[in-house]
């Protein structure tokens, strides 16, 4: 028989109001198996945990229900005070009597009924409580970081500040992603790449980073703590040791007319090409796709050029294993494609801006490259038709973000910030340039966003008018584009030379395939889902993954950085013993009973109940049984409700307990 | 609950931690009121939610129960109210059969955001419960013997029996002379027959006694001692192999199938049948049989005319049906579905299902056992066959798989490939019953 004790907490005059608190200590007194029944007027105060302790180590209790407030308040406080007195905290239960009793009733006899009868249920439940213990689960400390934009940079720099190893896959050639293609970012105008270039050889450099570039993951096992993962490096066909990244290769590659993933296509590459000068590893790769040796054993140029003899034709992917703790999501975005062709049925383009019709029709980032010192075009601002420099440009924002008829509802976040930027570049190139913007909204909330944006429209004469444009044409070689100034109240027709279209960020290919190898959610628009938009903003459901940057959300440069940091911090904290401790209050199996039909295993969101074998000493098979991995299951109870034979149970929820609490009421 | 004035409906509600809880727990915050009648059992996720935890409610004398969790996509587990959703698709449809009021059951999902729906939630089941009054569906008037469900049974056609008979002895006996299996499993004169030598394959039979679904031996300890094994199946007990291999109870590589394709035995099922033609067998005896189709009325006629019935009459029939029960488990014996070492019914701590044959633990047992088979039962009715009281099972089966196949396109052991019903759930679950 338990020894129960309950405590019934007045909390000032919010529950004691309500509910009689004398009655309902009378009341529980008679209950089966209560031995102390008190009151006190603030149960979660000191004199109030010490009541509790007293009454444990006196009248020898085995088992706690504390009748107050919600269990969302104070479990944690009363389970430290139980501990504190030497009885295991799980053998304690809440009673929740002030928001689910006497807040919401008014009748003092009702409300006490049905506070006697609240306490009733948790003094079946905590009768059948079992002792347990914190699981602990060893930890790899090392951290896997998908991605080498700035956010996958800055979390993979701080993990290895923190003292741990970090392996960095990155699956373009070189890391630095997006921001090594901008021009100047907003709202300093500092020069996208000087500020980047140093953090991406520092990651190159730092023993803690091992880089595995031009790379991909392609399975993760495992769960926090202990994650097995498979990594595919993609033949590059170039020896990285002996390659001394001299770039003679480059050179003599006779196809040079391949459009550039770098340059979103305003430039061309080589078939053996480095992305960009800067990048880490400076050392190129072979697109297998147009590489005249590879497809029909032509050319070879490169390989009789290449001094050191870096040029391997027979290199081929690599599938490599990492054992790690921890797992760092920083993916990035894409730019939505504007044209009418989109790969998803969810999506529509925008057939009437033109773009991939008429040449001098590009997105943002395309922009970027043309005003790039390092770019296609030298840092001149020119037309891609016809080589000219633009004396009007028009910038749209808003191009398939904030657009419910295109599928994408949320607002893109930087688009108004880097329209902004554009037109200053374009102005302080092209001093008489005009630059017109056409906008819905400006969004500029960050740290002098708003006063960048002030700027470009006082100082540098950018022209906008708010409202959207419906159609752009092309008539002796100018872009007509149609708007309207809804400010104004008159339609605005601009002739132009060049349109830039704010395309919304989109989180980048290939996102919901990773998201299913890690488990991890993703919301209607591709984005990856946080544990709580609030309050853990870079954590997942998933144990032990970590979010930031642009795959979270659209976000900009230093919002980035920031979740980056953040999510390193998590990291640290998730290395930050030997062992991980979790809460024991998760299902386990009765293995002696269990039918091992697996609709468990089917079932489990997490996948954290496996197939297991019982075999005798000598080896003989005894028979099959479902397992739950301690370290993946996270309590949910789904198994608990699809097995059959009830071999499946989850402890602080288990089905004595449950029972117990409904058959009270009767 | 005692109410001095008046009836006070005694309301219990299974709630998630996540969402529902704290939207109770808001509405608290908020001082939001609402009337007392409500208990509140919190629980980790909607998922956990057993239907046997609601018929126990019931039992209990509750006169509403309301089941409340995270909005579907919001689950904190990701996708507990998912596989909560279609359990509650299954349940609904198997509680409108048996006649108990689904006016009684609620379910809503309710986020921590949503005080203000929690409170509205309450004081609405709360005014209905009372308008509507105790519910005492275990006080129920059994309807009076001779009310059938009105099943009907096709007629018996001449067969060549002789035929078959002699090809399934010659192919037990082929079987066990090259070594290929250890036992044949098979029909006898008066039972099943486990044949080990090629000889006793004489005592092999063909006629319309072979009624039984052999493939429920293939669990049995005994049976698995003897070594490999072959089974005699007809169209309809073949299925429960493909439900039984997807279950990882039988390895269709370590077994010989010998699918005899049948007519019909004269079993109302057999009107219905369109598996005369065994699927995946090893060797198929007799394929003169064409494969059947469902029957114009549709395969759930006799269901769909019972469900013509108003409410009180079809709980007063069941009332009647399972009065007669006598907890023998015959019908579990005799079901290949029901493998389990340990049997929920035999767990009394806790008691789910009261072991007695009383009303309460009578309903509770046809109920779960009806629920366990969801998807599961491929309608073999030997268990309908067994029953020594006569109840009329066959009707709760067909409830669940008529759920199963409307609701959710899904038959069970028709396609292997297919995934099954429970354990699994799709973003396209649809109903319009969960507020």
């Amino acid at each position: 028989m338990s020894r129960i004790g309950v405590f019934v907490c007045w909390c000032g005059e919010n529950i004691a109001r309500t509910v009689d608190v004398d009655k309902v200590v009378q009341a529980s007194r008679a209950l089966p198996g209560v031995r102390v029944a008190e009151h006190y007027k603030y149960m979660c105060s000191d004199p109030g945990q010490a009541l509790i302790r007293d009454k444990i180590v006196a009248d020898k209790l085995d088992g706690v229900v504390v009748a107050s407030c919600s269990p969302h308040m104070h479990l944690k406080t009363f389970r430290r005070a139980v501990a504190n007195a030497g009885l295991n905290p799980y053998r304690m239960e809440v009673a929740n009597v002030r928001e689910h009793c006497s807040w919401v009733h008014h009748d003092k006899a009702t409300a006490t009924e049905k506070a006697i009868d609240l306490i009733r249920m948790s003094v079946a439940k905590v009768h059948y409580d079992h002792a347990l213990q914190p699981i602990r689960v060893p930890v790899t400390r090392r951290a896997l970081v998908i991605g080498g934009g700035v956010a996958g940079i800055q979390a993979a720099l701080d993990i290895a500040d923190s003292g741990y190893e970090v392996v960095l896959v990155e699956r373009d050639p070189s890391i630095g992603g997006k921001m090594a293609g901008l021009s100047e970012t907003f709202p300093t105008l500092d020069c996208s790449q000087c500020i980047l270039t140093p953090r991406m050889v520092e990651a190159g450099q730092r023993p803690r980073i091992r880089l595995h570039t031009y790379s991909e993951v392609e399975s993760v096992e495992g769960f926090i703590g202990n994650f097995e993962v498979t990594i595919r490096k993609k033949a590059r066909y170039v020896d990285m040791v002996k390659c001394t990244g001299c770039g003679e290769c480059m050179k003599i590659c006779p196809l040079k007319r391949t459009p550039s993933e770098f340059d979103f296509g305003m430039g061309t590459r080589p078939a053996i090409y480095m992305p960009f000068p800067q990048a880490v590893p400076a050392r190129p790769v072979v697109d297998k796709n147009v590489c005249a040796k590879i497809i029909r054993n032509g050319c070879g140029l490169c390989e009789k050029k290449c001094a050191p003899g870096a040029i391997n034709w027979q290199d081929r992917d690599e599938m490599i294993q990492e054992k790690v703790g921890a797992i760092v999501v920083a993916t990035g975005y894409k730019l939505y494609s504007i044209g009418r062709e989109q790969k998803s049925a969810k999506i529509t383009g925008y057939g009437e801006y033109g773009y991939g019709k008429y040449k001098d029709v590009i997105d943002g980032l395309q922009f970027e490259r043309l005003v790039s010192a390092s770019g296609p075009t030298n840092g001149e601002i020119k037309r891609p038709s016809d080589g000219k420099v633009p004396q009007t440009i028009v910038f749209i924002a808003c191009v398939g973000s904030r657009d419910n008829a295109k599928g994408l509802a949320y607002c893109s976040k930087i688009c108004c910030m880097y329209t902004a930027k554009h037109t200053m570049l374009y102005k302080h190139k092209v001093h008489s340039g005009e630059a017109h913007v056409f906008y819905m909204d400006i969004r500029a909330g960050g740290k002098g966003y708003d006063e960048f944006v002030r700027r470009a429209i006082e100082q540098d004469g950018a022209k906008y008018y708010r409202g959207r444009v419906s159609k752009i044409t092309q008539e002796d070689g100018k872009l007509i584009v149609r708007g309207a100034d809804t400010l104004a109240g008159v339609p605005v027709t601009v002739e132009a030379d060049m349109v830039v279209l704010a395309a919304a960020m989109r989180p980048a290919d290939g996102i919901e395939e990773l998201a299913q190898k890690l488990n991890v959610g993703v919301d209607e628009f591709g984005f990856l889902l946080e544990s709580h938009p609030k309050l853990r903003p870079v954590e997942t459901n998933s144990a032990g993954v970590f979010i930031c940057g642009a795959c979270h959300a659209p976000k900009d440069i230093p919002e980035s950085v920031a979740q980056a940091s953040a999510a390193a911090s998590k990291v640290a904290v998730t290395f930050a013993a030997s062992e991980l401790t979790r809460e024991p209050e998760i299902a386990k199996i009765n293995e002696l009973t269990c039918a091992a039909c697996f609709a468990c295993v089917r079932t489990c969101p997490y996948h954290a109940v496996e197939r297991a074998e019982i075999r005798a000493r000598n080896g003989t098979l005894i028979k099959y049984t479902a397992r739950v991995n301690e370290g993946l299951c996270m309590g949910c109870g789904t198994c608990v409700a699809v097995c059959p034979s009830k071999s499946a149970d989850i402890e602080g929820f288990t089905e004595e307990q449950i029972y117990s609490m409904v058959e009270a009421l009767a | 609950m005692s109410g001095t004035i008046g009836f006070e409906p005694k309301i219990v509600a299974f709630v998630c931690n996540w969402c529902t809880y704290l939207g109770a727990d808001l509405a608290g915050t908020a001082r939001l009121e609402y009337p007392a009648n409500v208990r509140i059992i919190r629980l980790p996720c909607t998922g956990r939610i057993d239907t046997n935890l609601v018929v126990k409610a019931l039992e209990i004398g509750a006169d509403a129960v309301l089941v409340s969790g995270c909005h579907p996509g919001d689950c904190h587990y990701s996708a507990g109210n998912y596989h909560a959703r279609r359990r509650w698709m299954l349940f609904r449809d198997l509680l409108e059969v048996v006649g108990f009021d689904t006016r009684r059951l609620h379910f809503t999902w309710i986020s921590a955001a949503e005080g203000r729906k929690f409170q509205q939630v309450i004081m609405e089941i709360t005014e209905q419960t009372r308008a509507l009054g105790p519910y005492r569906p275990y006080e129920t008037e059994p309807a009076q013997p001779g009310a059938s469900a009105g099943t009907i049974h096709p007629p018996a056609l001449a067969r060549d029996f002789a035929g078959v008979r002699q090809e399934l002895r010659a192919a037990a006996r082929r079987l066990l002379e090259e070594g290929k299996v250890k036992v044949v499993i098979g029909y006898g004169a008066s039972g099943p027959v486990f044949i080990t030598r090629p000889e006793d394959s004489e005592h092999l039979e063909w006629n319309e006694g072979c009624l039984a679904n052999l493939t429920v031996y293939l669990k049995r300890p005994e049976v698995r001692a003897l070594g490999a094994a072959a089974v005699v199946v007809k169209g309809c007990d073949e299925r429960a192999l493909v439900v039984l291999e997807k279950e990882s109870q039988i390895r269709r590589e370590e077994l010989q199938v010998i699918g005899v394709a049948c007519e019909g035995l004269g079993q109302a099922k057999c009107a219905a049948c369109d598996t005369h033609v065994p699927r995946f067998a090893d060797q198929i005896i007799s394929s003169t049989a064409a494969q059947g189709e469902a029957p114009a009325d549709g395969r759930y006629a006799d269901l769909e005319r019972f469900l013509e019935k108003p409410r009180e009459e079809r709980l007063a029939y069941w009332t009647a049906e399972f009065d007669r029960c006598l907890k023998c488990y015959a019908c579990r014996q005799v079901c290949p579905m029901c493998y389990c070492e340990k049997c929920l019914a035999d767990k009394n701590r806790p008691q789910a299902i009261d072991s007695s044959p009383h009303r309460k633990g009578n309903f509770a047992w046809h109920l779960s056992r009806a629920i366990h088979l969801a998807g599961r039962c491929v309608g073999c009715d030997e268990c309908t066959r067994a029953c020594p009281a006569g109840i009329d099972l066959r009707l709760l089966n067909l409830a669940l798989a008529r759920a199963a196949e409307t609701q959710f396109g899904y038959r069970a052991g028709m396609d292997p490939a297919v995934e099954p019903v429970v354990g699994v759930y799709s973003l396209q679950d649809k109903e319009e019953f969960i507020q």
